[in-house]
């Protein structure tokens, strides 16, 4: 048990490495980079005293030791700061949309996996084979796709053609009980399906690749020698194994997910922090800019801590190591 | 195949071999050769035209937008601008994610630091970072360069750093600091050779992903105002609402966007398993 208390405590740790890295990193960029953030409010007939005060009010006019210290402390009280535009706490208005971030990324992770898992397997047991060949085009290209080509390709096809489901938004305003949930599901089909498009392929792949190499190792052989049904082989030995790093994958592949749900809610009009990022971009928004990375940042941490417990979990010779 | 056959002269051999790698980069030569010679092809996408939204047709014949302008000409001139930003990207990137990666890999003690920097990296959401950056410093050309390359090296770092910690430890290596050689030497010599096939694969495939982190921000309404790139036109189609009822807008800078990833994607495979002598 010391090892494994050792083990979390050390990712623990590393999280939050990770995340004072990523604050700093957006503190210092913001304060760096040519623009000035306070200008994108201030209005160019604004006398100089006015001006002042808005530097004072955003704390604009302290040091930059001082400004960075500030900024954490802020930050670790779980204040993003106050949004130019409409006049509310970052950190309200982001909470706000977080849910429905985390249902569509969540939802088509879940989806790819279940969808995934199976195809990986297929390909695997038929190496070389035809269906493997087509599964592994299929994979490269659906790697290859760009997230709103995707979602726009539904969205005709789906919302506008055939009109089988909405063309936007999270659910529908006059609807309560079971039927709010319907609503919500089907608002979520074409945002959650067009994530799984762009990400099925290399979870495919990988598993397609680790479950062949799993499939010649020799306990598997002895498996199939002891006179094992090859189906067992697959599902119960080599699988297991080859499903490790399938679950480093998932840590890899967050913040892509996570740079797909931005692309996604905003064709959309998802209602999610990816929606706040495309609105902010049209309103030069910086705090909600800068609170949203933060916030997106932070799940990814929690969803890669959660990642690596559970591989521990799984996998007893990572909290040896 | 005799034995003397260098195994340079076996990876083009098994390349060439395997038709989706030649086709791949026939692709690629000609999306470089529409890039280059885009105004010869068309005439810049600009002001006013008369057909509002038509559908594909002779004189157009990847139809107009929301304004008549023509889409083939947006996507021949696109290209230009979506190759050179993916291209400048992916070429910074790669300078600075081989020092780092070689540096890594070579030098012992940098290895611990610069690892935790790039391991930090690589776990963020860079999109929403990009996302940021780029808003700060306002939609241009060479800002979309610099900060797709700056959250780009990261990547290129870690595969570097991967096969030069394969090459470094080699007896050759070791026996080049018995005989006196300076790191410089070794590095230019023997590490950067070592690591050079790993580096091949990494300009294609960062170049493609930088296409896509352009059309991305493009797409946000980030690109540069002035030029047209993939994403810019389906940005104009997503602003104008037109994406919903002209397919044509949005299908076509689709369809190029996905070609060149398929394409740079391909080359790699092919590239890699042409050089590994397992699946040569």
């Amino acid at each position: 048990m010391g090892g494994s208390a050792r083990f979390m405590v050390r990712r623990l740790l590393r999280g939050l490495l990770t995340l004072w890295f990523a604050a700093t990193v957006t503190f210092f960029l913001l304060r760096l980079l040519p623009g000035d953030p306070a200008l994108a409010v201030a209005d160019p007939t604004m006398t100089e005293e006015l001006y002042a005060d808005l530097l004072r009010d955003y704390g604009l006019d302290k040091s930059l030791p001082v400004q960075y210290w500030h900024f954490l402390a802020q930050l670790a009280q779980g204040n993003l700061g106050v949004s130019f535009r409409q006049n509310q706490p970052v950190l309200d208005i982001l909470l706000e949309r977080l849910p429905w971030t985390l249902l569509l990324a969540g939802s088509s992770l879940l989806v790819t996996m279940v969808v995934g898992i199976p195809l990986g397997v297929l390909a695997a047991t038929r190496a070389k084979g035809l269906l493997d060949r087509l599964i592994q085009v299929g994979g490269i290209t659906g790697q290859s796709l760009f997230v709103p080509s995707v979602g726009v390709l539904l969205l005709y096809l789906f919302g506008v053609r055939l009109g089988w489901l909405p063309i936007g938004g999270a659910m529908d305003d006059d609807v309560t009980g079971l039927a709010a949930y319907a609503s919500i599901a089907k608002h979520l089909i074409l945002p959650c399906l067009s994530l799984v498009l762009v990400q099925l392929g290399s979870y495919v792949l990988t598993l397609r690749s680790t479950l062949i190499e799993a499939l010649g190792e020799d306990y598997c052989r002895l498996a199939r020698a002891k006179g094992l049904p090859n189906r067992r082989v697959v599902w119960r030995h080599a699988l297991r194994n080859a499903l490790l790093p399938t679950t480093t994958l998932v840590g890899l592949q967050l913040g892509f997910l996570v740079g797909g749900a931005v692309l996604t809610e905003s064709i959309y009009a998802y209602p999610g922090v990816g929606r706040a990022i495309y609105d902010a971009v049209a309103q030069l928004d910086f705090p909600v800019l800068q609170g949203a990375f933060i916030m997106l940042a932070f799940t990814v941490i929690v969803a890669n801590l959660v990642t690596d417990l559970a591989y521990g979990v799984l996998d007893p010779r990572v909290r040896a190591s | 195949m005799t034995v003397t056959e260098s195994p340079g002269r076996l990876t083009f051999e098994a390349f060439r071999r395997n038709p989706l790698g030649p086709i791949s980069v026939a692709v690629l030569l000609l999306m470089g050769v529409v890039a280059v010679a885009a105004p010869l092809i068309a005439d810049y996408p600009r002001g006013y035209g008369e057909d509002v939204l038509a559908p594909p047709s002779g004189a157009h014949w990847f139809g107009t937008d929301d304004l008549g302008r023509d889409v083939f000409a947006q996507v021949v001139w696109g290209t230009r601008v979506s190759i050179v930003v993916g291209l400048a990207a992916s070429l910074l990137a790669i300078v600075v994610g081989v020092l780092v990666g070689v540096a890594a890999a070579y030098f012992k003690h940098a290895d611990a630091a610069l690892g935790v920097v790039v391991d930090l990296s690589l776990s963020l959401p860079v999109l929403p970072l990009m996302i940021l950056v780029a808003a700060l410093a306002g939609p241009s050309v060479p800002t979309l360069v610099v900060v797709i390359a700056v959250f780009s090296w990261p990547e290129v770092a870690r595969v570097v750093r991967a096969q030069g910690l394969a090459v470094v430890p080699l007896p050759y290596v070791s026996a080049s600091h018995a005989l006196g050689g300076s790191h410089l030497w070794i590095i230019r010599k023997h590490v950067l050779p070592g690591v050079a096939p790993v580096v091949a694969v990494s300009v294609v495939l960062t170049t493609s992903r930088a296409v896509l982190a352009e059309a991305g921000l493009s797409f946000l309404g980030l690109g540069d105002p002035d030029s047209w790139s993939w994403g810019a036109i389906l940005h104009n189609a997503q602003r104008s609402g037109s994406l919903a009822t002209a397919w044509w807008t949005t299908l076509f800078p689709s369809l190029a966007i996905l070609l060149l990833v398929v394409s740079a994607t391909l080359v790699a495979v092919v590239y890699n398993d042409a050089r590994d002598p397992r699946t040569r």
